[in-house]
């Protein structure tokens, strides 16, 4: 962040951030080897601090981002939210992992919140679900999206059904909770095109292919709810937004715990499974941000699951057709050995 | 045989070097003709396979022209300029400004393709494939010469003028199938890189200037005085006198369903003829849309798209699975703003500078300024989607997809019916030949596959209009292929 502009971090959301992971680091850099348990404790006791202090990073980023708009360019904007998401994510990733394996370790029967009564180790490395299977998460996420489209437009309008096709019985290993916010964000944001298309007679349904093949999984998201405004598209994969700048900032604004503090982790109790179901322990920025109502837009669904989904080496695209409908192509990679994406240095020093 | 490979395409390629024309020499040695050539001497008077081109008048062609019209910086065409000597049938003074405006714009865009030509190099212009084109493009320079000067002032000039189109078009019918042998051939003095930069720029040159020159031979023969005289030569001519939504090769009332269904049909034939299976289409979204597009064009890039799509179909035993099409109208824009060359990290989609999305497979080419350009307020454009089961694309495959004459097809592996495919015919030596040869013809003859040109030149074809192609493979299941179409205006 110290190679951002000046001007960048006098934008008090971007300043903000910048001083939470600098008191992050001193704390860490203090952390002295870990050899015994309670140092261990000690550790995921300031692990977890951290987590939650910096929850609210990506809002505020997304914030700030928008309202540098004059002094940054949108490219620079988008390469620095690119390289500190993917970072975030890996650091998250390596915090939360160690935290769940030492909750593992200390309580191996207790698992808040775990459907299965199968012994968790089976199937659970920490974070990461050894058998994600592809039509339950999308089934899931499906039904969730739903749920949150129908109380924003009201009991009576009438979802569209969201038909699965292809290889169902597919499973990877993967982290629950990334791709639920992926397809959750995919979803919804169908649903929502959907629904607002045509308020009337029966909606055609999303259709979600399920494909697998050796290497990796792939999962197509059809539905017919117009496509993408010509205008929107050039900035559909970038933080810095074109034409709908003022009405983002504003709705970011209202991102539930946005709030300068974070007092405490109540999850609003319309969402009881949200953190459980998934086996996320420690509230994440993902499951505030998946539980907003759809009709507040934050436009940062798509270059985030962009993120989420080039981070263990897949993809995410998609193909508008311009007054009928969309497809969103995830391809996830299959096999655990794929390095995980970062900018590296060099790369960021690389004009 | 026991020669080893290199002696194997010694052979070959001096056998189709000797069948090309007997007097060369069958070796990469420069021939005495093509010196001749090279230095701007006359050209000797070129057996055409046609009577009509007797009687047209050649220049003597000599390289000062030649850079003194590639000197000159090439007009950006608009369609509005391609239409603006109205609808027919045409009044006698709007033919003959129509037949000067095509010659305004002819001669430098030749010569820039013979600059173009030259600049390979010496060792691959010396292919006789590829030293046939060049000396095509010659010829045809030297038939518009002798009209530098003048401009044409009465009809029988341009009847006159009229014929010359017709031999360019004529003449360079096969441009593709000899250039693509040509490189092919040459393959070992030119990097595929190198190939595929020309070969970008050629063929949308191509498009081009045949479209200019068709369109005003299509004006010509729905134009008013002439009706009575010419009878059934061109195929627009039977349809002009019902239809008046044709503005020369322009349809203003085009519907693509029509078309796909004409391709599929001319696919569906030879699939069955070489495969004794027909795969079906079925067709979805707003089939009876009509755009405003060039029925050819529109008939190339659904031809090769299907051709890919019911071979794909076939070769993984799905051809009971329907192939889905979905036709998908953009609704009526005011004004079309289009946001420069953005192009956020790969091109693919809408327009495909605009649309944020990724195609994976295609190359970042620049492309030429010498386009035509879309009319500002451009009648909305169509989006057709070719979904198909047959497997998808290999990710080895992918990033070759955009290149001319990469091809997974291969005629001795059809028989097996292997899943896997050949890998790209440059370097399958033998392979690429045999498919080579066993193609011949025209393009778009009657062989399913196998030159490499499909896709690329069909994208060519729909960006020229600002159009695109997009790709996206689902490898393992089938592939989906996203054809963007935008009007070609209001007219």
């Amino acid at each position: 962040m110290q190679t951002l502009p000046y001007s960048a971090l006098t934008n008090e959301h971007i300043s903000h951030v910048y001083e939470a992971y600098y008191r992050a680091f001193e704390i860490f850099r203090k952390v002295p080897e870990v050899r015994t348990l309670t140092d261990n404790d000690r550790f995921c006791e300031a692990l977890q601090t951290t987590l939650k202090e910096h929850l609210t990073v990506i809002p505020r980023l997304a914030m700030g981002i928008l309202e540098i708009q004059d002094s940054v360019s949108g490219d620079e904007c988008d390469r620095f939210m690119n390289t500190l998401l993917r970072s975030r994510i890996s650091r998250r990733v390596i915090a939360e992992q160690h935290l769940a394996l030492n909750e593992t370790f200390h309580s191996p029967w207790h698992f808040d919140g775990k459907k299965s009564a199968i012994a968790p180790e089976d199937e659970f490395v920490g974070e990461i679900f050894l058998k994600c299977n592809a039509k339950e998460i999308v089934e899931k996420c499906a039904q969730r999206a739903s749920e949150l489209t129908r109380k924003a437009y009201g009991p009576t309008v009438s979802l569209p059904k969201i038909v699965l096709q292809g290889h169902l019985d597919t499973t990877f290993p993967y982290i629950p909770s990334h791709l639920e916010y992926i397809l959750g964000e995919l979803l919804r944001n169908s649903l929502q095109a959907v629904v607002e298309q045509r308020s009337s007679a029966e909606p055609p349904p999303i259709e979600v292919l399920i494909c697998e093949a050796a290497q990796h999984v792939i999962i197509r998201v059809s539905d017919q709810g117009g496509g993408i405004d010509r205008e929107i598209l050039p900035y559909l994969w970038s933080f810095a937004k074109g034409p709908r700048r003022m009405k983002r900032l504003k709705n970011l604004g209202k991102v539930p715990r946005l709030a300068a503090t974070m007092q405490d982790l109540q999850l609003p109790p319309s969402h009881p499974e949200s953190a459980a179901g998934s086996g996320e322990k420690f509230g994440s920025s993902l499951v505030s941000l998946s539980g907003r109502p759809p009709d507040l837009r934050l436009g940062i669904g798509l270059p985030m699951s962009r993120i989420y989904a080039e981070y263990w080496a897949g993809s995410l695209e998609l193909h508008s057709l311009e007054g009928y409908g969309c497809d969103a192509f995830l391809q996830i990679s299959r096999l655990g050995n794929k390095n995980e994406v970062l900018s590296t240095r060099a790369t960021m020093d690389a004009v | 045989m026991d020669l080893d490979r290199f002696g194997k395409e010694r052979i070959q390629y001096a056998m189709i070097v000797a069948q090309g024309a007997g007097s060369r020499l069958a070796s990469v040695m420069l021939s005495r003709r093509a010196v001749a050539r090279h230095n701007g001497l006359p050209l000797p008077r070129r057996p055409l396979h046609h009577q009509s081109t007797r009687h047209i008048q050649t220049a003597t062609v000599t390289d000062i022209d030649i850079a003194r019209l590639a000197s000159q910086p090439l007009h950006p065409l608009t369609l509005a300029d391609l239409c603006k000597h109205g609808h027919p049938p045409l009044s006698e003074q709007a033919l003959l400004n129509s037949a000067n405006f095509t010659l305004s714009l002819l001669p430098a865009r030749l010569a820039h393709r013979i600059q173009s030509l030259r600049s390979l190099p010496y060792i691959v212009v010396a292919n006789p494939n590829v030293s046939k084109i060049h000396s095509n493009y010659v010829h045809s320079l030297s038939t518009l010469l002798p009209y530098a000067s003048r401009r044409i002032e009465t009809l029988k000039d341009e009847v006159a003028f009229t014929a010359v189109m017709a031999d360019l078009v004529q003449t360079h019918n096969n441009t593709i199938s000899i250039l693509a042998r040509g490189f092919l051939e040459a393959r070992k003095y030119i990097t595929a890189l190198d190939v595929t930069r020309f070969l970008d720029e050629h063929l949308r040159a191509r498009i081009g200037t045949r479209l200019i020159a068709e369109q005003h031979i299509a004006l010509h023969y729905s134009s008013q005085p002439h009706n009575s005289l010419h009878t059934s030569s061109t195929p627009q001519n039977s349809r002009e006198v019902e239809e008046s939504s044709y503005i020369g090769v322009i349809d203003t009332h085009l519907k693509p369903a029509h078309i796909i269904r004409n391709c599929e049909a001319m696919v569906g034939e030879i699939c069955e003829l070489k495969y004794g299976v027909r795969p079906t289409i079925r067709m979805v979204g707003e089939t009876e849309t009509a755009i405003a597009h060039i029925p050819m064009h529109l008939e190339y890039i659904l031809t090769e798209l299907l051709k890919n799509s019911f071979r794909a179909t076939i070769e993984a035993g799905m051809e009971r699975e329907a192939i889905e099409i979905t036709i998908a109208p953009a609704p009526a824009a005011d004004q079309q703003t289009r946001t420069g060359e953005e192009q956020s990290r790969q091109t693919g989609g809408i327009s495909n500078h605009d649309q944020g999305s990724v195609d994976s497979a295609s190359g970042n080419t620049k492309r030429s300024s010498v386009n035509i350009r879309a009319l500002a307020d451009s009648t909305p454009g169509v989006t057709i989607r070719i979904r198909d089961r047959g497997g998808g694309i290999s990710p080895e495959n992918l990033k070759n997809l955009w290149e001319y004459g990469f091809t997974t097809f291969n005629e001795d592996e059809i028989n097996e019916k292997t899943s896997s495919s050949s890998s790209s015919s440059y370097s399958s030596g033998g392979g690429g030949m045999d498919a080579v040869m066993a193609v011949g013809g025209p393009v778009g003859g009657s062989s399913l596959a196998g030159l490499g040109y499909g896709l690329p030149l069909g994208r060519a074809y729909a960006e020229y209009f600002g159009g695109g192609i997009a790709v996206q493979s689902l490898w393992g299941w089938g592939t989906d292929v996203y054809l963007s179409l935008r009007g070609v205006g209001r007219v």
